[in-house]
């Protein structure tokens, strides 16, 4: 069943299916998964974003920019460090620098904006600087923020140093003045609510491990910030770019999103969202996907076996016509004009098969009818004499006619079994023909010696011109070819009418040629004449003799020397049959030996004489 | 009775021609279809044996031809039997079919068949008061006494018995008892219906004078 066309194309069909589906399946799961993770950065974007103004509100920029290097107007005791980078580049690009010019700042929420006036309410003890921080920044305020800040020097120090200078890297635990300011950074920030943030957006730091979470290092590493629920990761220590751009870096850290942004000062802020939820509704998506993909490759191969049942549908017709095709049943035919254009052509090549198929057929019945018409009349011949014979005594005469005309018509039944075998033989394929080098011309003349009684008695002249040739073939098959040909031309010929025999040769073949001055064949019968049993003269008498067979036999020995014979004719004029056999590799060059054109000359004399 | 047999295969012709004769039918003989149809159109045969294979014009066409002038009874015989054959000869306006090869008993019966058949006779033997004429045996008894006639003197009585009724003209006795190479002085009629008359009485066949013979129903 496996083996039906029609269930291997099903195979192929589904196997294709399968494959586009899974394919597409497999796009779309990665797409999604994709679109997961761009929702997810741009979460984690808008609260790193959050997390990086308030620090932004925490060390404000000034805002007046200055074309030159831009100095604090109060320079703690810990900015005696000469600014480093920001000398060359002022102020000015830092506070672009804020702004992350490739992470497009999401919409900021609306606690965000709305934050100056609510988020006073709710700030604890460090209300005070978070105001000054989140308050328009003026250069005056810093004073105040460093007088009013119940935080250590340090702190302010460091800001100091990190509004108005280049940030300095902070080594951590390392050699440096303001290392010690750093010591107390956690607790200067934390917890969450010390960078002022909404209970909202805290609310997204809380609650179950698959919540947002966010750590903030300072260029140091050492942790500034972080959310509750999160544990300790490794220190990201990314820098700005050489020319002070933010950096932005999304990463995955097993199942957690992490997106960490790396800003003014080079402080580091994480934020990362475990992606397990996420996870499990691409999973739910991808499940559905696989119902879908199930249900499309159903219908998919519902509608093949439907479309190769149409299409095989045909081609099942066709084999039940070709299978009810027999020797009883030959005419029918497929009806091509039913079937599509491809099945079409295998209808009309099906169809001429089956002409030729019924014309053999046809021949193949018409060969038998005729060779048992030929073998009836003979029979008929010896059980009706012998029937009349027996029917009363009768003269010694009565009996000896009777005993010839039975020995008339077993001899005529003899020939014709003799001839049916020949081409049964040759029809099964075995040829056996036995090349040997031939001499056509000893042939020819051997062939009309043979016939010169015939001739004599019909008053026909033979002659034979012929060069000396020798080509590999069968010698009695051959010599069988040139005395049929010759008693046909001697048989129908007219009276005082010759036959002349002709061998000659050119590249590739050598051509004997009969042609006779008889009545000639009509030209609609001449394609005929090698057909079996065909008589051009329906006459049957013994006289005539042949039984319709000479011609085909002479084809059929010619045909296995891969040799062509033709006739042509003209009426009233004669007849010229032609044969041509392919030249042996060791046939003599035409006329070239002297001793071969005597030998012509010879036979040629040989016959004119004989024929006389 | 006579017979035209269209055969070119001469032995067989000759062979049909000899048992023919024997049997007391005067018989001709054609070796192609050209000669065949000439005979058949110009002779009233009562049967005509027609082989089907012939030179110049085959059997079928001499059927088509001589069933536009008369309707002689026409026996083809043939080397093929199929059905198809059968059917193409019967159709064309053969009367019977024999297959070659054939016995020459069944030819005879054939064509005896035709001829009663030709003569609106369907029975073998034809009574004529007490008088009986067996077609087959080609005998003629009295009252259960065989009465020994000649082949001719038996031809003329079967002539005129199926005839019966109808006058026979002399040609027609000629046409029908002698073949065409028979050169037998025409008062020999005369000499056998004298014979026959002897034999069975002289009015079992009446003379209607200059015009022929006929035996009365």
């Amino acid at each position: 069943m496996i083996k039906s066309l029609r269930w291997r194309l099903q195979l192929w069909h589904a196997l294709l299916l399968t494959t586009v589906l899974i394919i597409f399946g497999g796009v779309v799961y990665a797409l999604q998964w994709q679109t997961r993770l761009q929702q997810a950065d741009a979460e984690l974007d808008r609260v790193a974003s959050v997390l990086t103004s308030r620090l932004r509100g925490l060390f404000p920029v000034p805002r007046s920019p200055n074309p030159g290097p831009w100095r604090p107007p109060n320079r703690g005791p810990g900015s005696s460090r000469p600014p480093e980078q920001t000398e060359d580049r002022g102020s000015p690009l830092i506070a672009d620098a804020l702004l992350p010019a490739n992470v497009p700042l999401p919409v900021p929420p609306p606690w965000l904006i709305a934050r100056p006036r609510d988020d006073q309410q709710q700030e604890d003890q460090s209300d005070a600087r978070r105001r000054e921080n989140r308050g328009p920044s003026r250069g005056g305020s810093r004073d105040g923020n460093r007088e009013e800040g119940n935080r250590s020097g340090r702190n302010e120090q460091a800001r100091d140093g990190q509004r108005g200078g280049p940030p300095e890297p902070p080594r951590d635990g390392s050699a440096g003045p303001r290392d010690s300011t750093r010591d107390q950074a956690g607790r200067w920030f934390s917890p969450a609510p010390g960078l002022g943030l909404p209970d909202e957006f805290n609310h997204l730091f809380e609650g179950d491990e698959h919540s947002f979470y966010f750590i903030i290092w300072d260029r140091n590493g050492t942790v500034l910030e972080k959310s509750k629920s999160v544990e300790e990761i490794p220190f990201p220590d990314l820098h700005t770019q050489a020319d002070g751009l933010p950096v932005r870096q999304a990463r995955m850290r097993d199942m957690q999103r992490e997106v960490i942004h790396v800003s003014r000062f080079e402080i580091n802020v994480l934020v990362g969202r475990s992606l397990v939820p996420d996870l499990s509704a691409l999973h739910r998506n991808a499940f559905r996907l696989i119902l879908t993909g199930l249900g499309v490759l159903s219908i998919g191969l519902a509608g093949g076996w439907w479309f190769s049942s149409r299409a095989i549908r045909p081609i099942a017709e066709m084999s039940a016509i070709a299978e009810s095709i027999s020797v009883k049943n030959l005419s029918t035919r497929i009806n091509v004009s039913s079937t599509a254009t491809e099945l079409e052509q295998l209808g009309t090549v099906l169809n001429r098969t089956f002409d030729r198929l019924q014309s053999a057929f046809e021949r193949q019945g018409q060969f038998t009818a005729d060779a048992s018409h030929e073998l009836r009349t003979p029979v008929a011949v010896i059980l009706s004499h012998a029937e009349l014979a027996l029917s009363r005594p009768r003269a010694v005469g009565d009996y000896q006619n009777t005993i010839q005309a039975c020995r008339r018509a077993a001899l005529r039944m003899k020939t014709l079994i003799d001839s049916l075998l020949l081409l049964a033989r040759f029809d099964s394929g075995e040829p056996e023909i036995e090349l040997r080098p031939v001499e056509l011309d000893r042939l020819a003349v051997d062939a009309i010696e043979m016939l010169q009684p015939l001739a004599d008695e019909r008053h026909v002249k033979l002659s034979c011109r012929a060069e000396a040739l020798t080509i590999d073939a069968d010698h009695d098959r051959l010599f069988q070819v040139l005395t049929n040909l010759l008693s046909n031309a001697i048989r129908y010929n007219k009276p005082e009418g010759r036959v002349d025999v002709d061998v000659t040769s050119d590249e590739q073949s050598a051509i004997i040629r009969v042609v006779d001055s008889g009545v000639g064949i009509p030209t609609d019968e001449l394609q005929h004449v090698f057909n079996r049993f065909y008589r051009v003269d329906k006459a049957r008498t013994t006289a005539e003799g042949g039984c319709g067979l000479g011609l085909s036999i002479c084809q059929t020995i010619v045909d296995a020397h891969h040799g062509s014979i033709s006739a042509f004719s003209e009426l009233h004029v004669g007849t010229t049959i032609e044969v041509r056999l392919p030249l042996a590799q060791n046939s003599s060059q035409p006329g070239v030996p002297s001793e071969a054109s005597d030998k012509a000359d010879t036979a040629t004399s040989l016959t004119a004489a004989s024929g006389r | 009775m006579r017979v035209l047999i269209v055969e070119d295969e001469p032995d067989l012709q000759r062979v049909v021609w000899t048992c023919l004769q024997e049997e007391g039918y005067v018989v001709d003989a054609a070796s192609d279809g050209e000669e065949g149809l000439y005979k058949a159109a110009n002779w009233d045969y009562d049967v005509i044996v027609l082989d089907v294979m012939l030179p110049k014009l085959d059997g079928w066409q001499v059927l088509a031809r001589l069933r536009k002038l008369k309707a002689t009874p026409v026996l083809m015989l043939t080397a093929r039997d199929t059905v198809h054959d059968r059917v193409k000869g019967l159709d064309a306006g053969a009367d019977d079919y024999l297959v070659k090869p054939f016995q020459l008993a069944e030819l005879l019966a054939r064509l005896r068949a035709l001829i009663r058949r030709a003569a609106g006779q369907s029975q073998p033997v034809i009574e004529i008061g007490d008088t009986h004429i067996d077609t087959v045996s080609r005998t003629v008894t009295r009252i259960g006494s065989l009465i020994p006639l000649t082949a001719m003197e038996y031809s003329l009585v079967e002539l005129l018995a199926l005839h019966r009724g109808k006058l026979v003209t002399r040609s027609m006795i000629y046409d029908k008892l002698y073949d065409e190479d028979d050169d037998t002085l025409s008062n020999l009629v005369d000499v056998h219906v004298s014979n026959i008359r002897r034999k069975l009485g002289h009015e079992f066949i009446t003379t209607r004078r200059g015009q022929g013979y006929m035996i009365n129903d």
